[in-house]
């Protein structure tokens, strides 16, 4: 699905391609084979069992983590030759948000965007819209490390998402938030694919489901299913991939 | 960009009870042997006086005061760049930095900046109190200038020694038994009377023995040199490593 018209926009109509991507991690083959291209607008679910892969390959997609083999191509920047410009274009949340507990949400925000290329009022009015879609107005001077779980994933979000970025990364969201703020981060997610490509790895099918419009399944490393997320009893899918 | 990180460290590091604390122990030791050595002075002055080249107030408590003070801003600079990276591995905020457009030179040079500046804070007030003289008697300022000099450089490569070792691990206790080690190696070199010669070519590598010029007031282009290497060396060390990280993932 493509919200943008490449010709028009005069950008690359595929935002993100990574080509056979392996990765060892100590002896053993952690992912390997991983081909990926995701348009603008999709909202990718990348679901697996625990250590399928899910996390390596997010890793390798923002450039944390250099593959052995393949190569990732961001917004028509190979991460390879010019890593600064392609990590421009990605906000990143890993499955544990890189958070100051000794900073406040208003000052983390500040040096998340500044860190990004942010300045002056552009950054007073980006801190200002990403605290409003993050709903952290009524924490926005308290310190981090006194906040709830639900509210760290939130603040960990808002960071990844300051820029603009066109492709977010989303490693488990979800992770430990209770039924409401699960429903009201899910919600978030949805508002973020408006704007931007969203690729976020989940073990919760529903979650996926909900969200998503398109679903890739990692097991033992290797891709094995890529299809849309409507139309099929993703549960099946997800058994006859992974078993 | 190394501005934003220079500044974030720096406010990091002033927002911590840690540095607060370590600042006024140092306060109290810098005014006890400031005042210590100062009475030393007025109860060998006259001494002094009567030798053919008499030594001032300035030179007394540039090699009394000011020398011994460089062990202690060896101690003190890994100790204040020892969180630097490690406290970023342990808190797992590290990842806000590998994903965002800033380069690993970058990234050192910008926490090097912030702790530098942390210390030079406190190699201004360790000079400060012998500069405070000069209401009273004419001192010698070249004399200061260059010792300031000395204890700068010196602090400058101890705690780009202390950055690399805190970029190595996630326990800060282990950067800065690793960085002290190393150090106070360097230190040693320079008290030993080495006659065989590689133990010889081993003492230039002392921090003691290219620091002494500098508390007499000769500021010689070798140990400048010394010293801009040794932190350069430690920084260029700290960059592979980041960079290693993104390879080997750990």
């Amino acid at each position: 699905m493509s919200v943008t018209d490449p010709i028009t926009d005069g950008l690359p109509h595929s935002l993100l391609e990574a080509r056979d991507l392996g990765r060892r991690l100590s002896r053993d083959a952690a992912v390997s084979g991983i081909s990926l291209t995701l348009n603008r607008g999709d909202v990718v679910g990348l679901l697996g069992l625990n250590g399928a892969g899910k996390s390596t390959t997010l890793r390798m997609l923002c450039g944390v983590l250099v593959p052995d083999e393949g190569d990732v191509t961001v917004n028509g920047f190979a991460m390879a030759d010019n890593p600064l410009q392609a990590r421009q274009h990605i906000g990143y949340l890993p499955d544990e948000p890189p958070l100051y507990n000794d900073m406040r949400v208003n000052e983390y925000l500040k040096l998340s965007g500044r860190i990004r290329g942010l300045r002056g009022h552009k950054l007073n009015e980006r801190q200002q819209t990403v605290t409003e879609q993050c709903l952290l107005q009524d924490v926005e001077s308290k310190l981090i490390g006194t906040l709830s779980k639900g509210f760290r994933q939130r603040v960990g979000l808002a960071q990844a998402m300051i820029h603009q970025p066109a492709l977010l990364l989303l490693d488990e969201p979800s992770n430990g938030l209770d039924p409401q703020q699960l429903d009201s981060m899910r919600n978030l997610i949805m508002d973020m694919g408006r704007s931007a490509t969203v690729i976020l790895s989940t073990h919760l099918l529903a979650e996926a489901q909900a969200i998503c419009n398109r679903v890739v399944i990692i097991h033992a490393g290797k891709l094995v299913a890529d299809r849309p997320a409507t139309g099929a009893d993703l549960e099946l899918i997800f058994h006859g991939a992974t078993t | 960009m190394i501005a934003i990180i220079a500044r974030h460290e720096c406010t990091r590091l002033l927002h911590s009870a840690q540095t607060w604390i370590m600042a006024a122990l140092l306060t109290a030791l810098f005014g006890f042997l400031f005042l210590k050595h100062l009475e030393g002075f007025l109860d060998v002055q006259t001494q002094l006086a009567a030798q053919d080249h008499p030594v001032g107030l300035t030179g007394y408590m540039s090699v009394r005061y000011l020398e011994p003070l460089a062990l202690v801003f060896t101690l003190v600079a890994p100790l204040l760049a020892m969180r630097s990276f490690s406290d970023e591995f342990r808190n797992h905020t590290h990842a806000l930095w590998q994903s965002s457009p800033v380069s690993s030179m970058a990234l050192v040079a910008g926490k090097f900046i912030g702790v530098f500046l942390v210390l030079t804070l406190l190699v201004i007030l360790a000079t400060g109190m012998l500069v405070s003289m000069q209401v009273f008697v004419s001192m010698d300022s070249s004399l200061i200038a260059s010792a300031t000099l000395g204890l700068l450089l010196c602090t400058s490569a101890c705690a780009a020694c202390g950055l690399f070792f805190s970029s190595l691990t996630q326990h800060s206790l282990v950067a800065i038994i690793a960085s002290l080690s190393l150090l106070m190696f360097s230190w040693m070199l320079g008290s030993g009377n080495f006659t065989a010669a590689p133990m010889q070519s081993l003492a230039g590598l002392s921090i003691a023995n290219h620091l002494r010029g500098f508390f007499q007031g000769y500021v010689q282009t070798g140990d400048i040199a010394f010293f801009l290497l040794m932190t350069l060396l430690f920084l260029c060390l700290s960059v592979t490593r980041l960079d290693a990280m993104r390879q080997t993932g750990r």
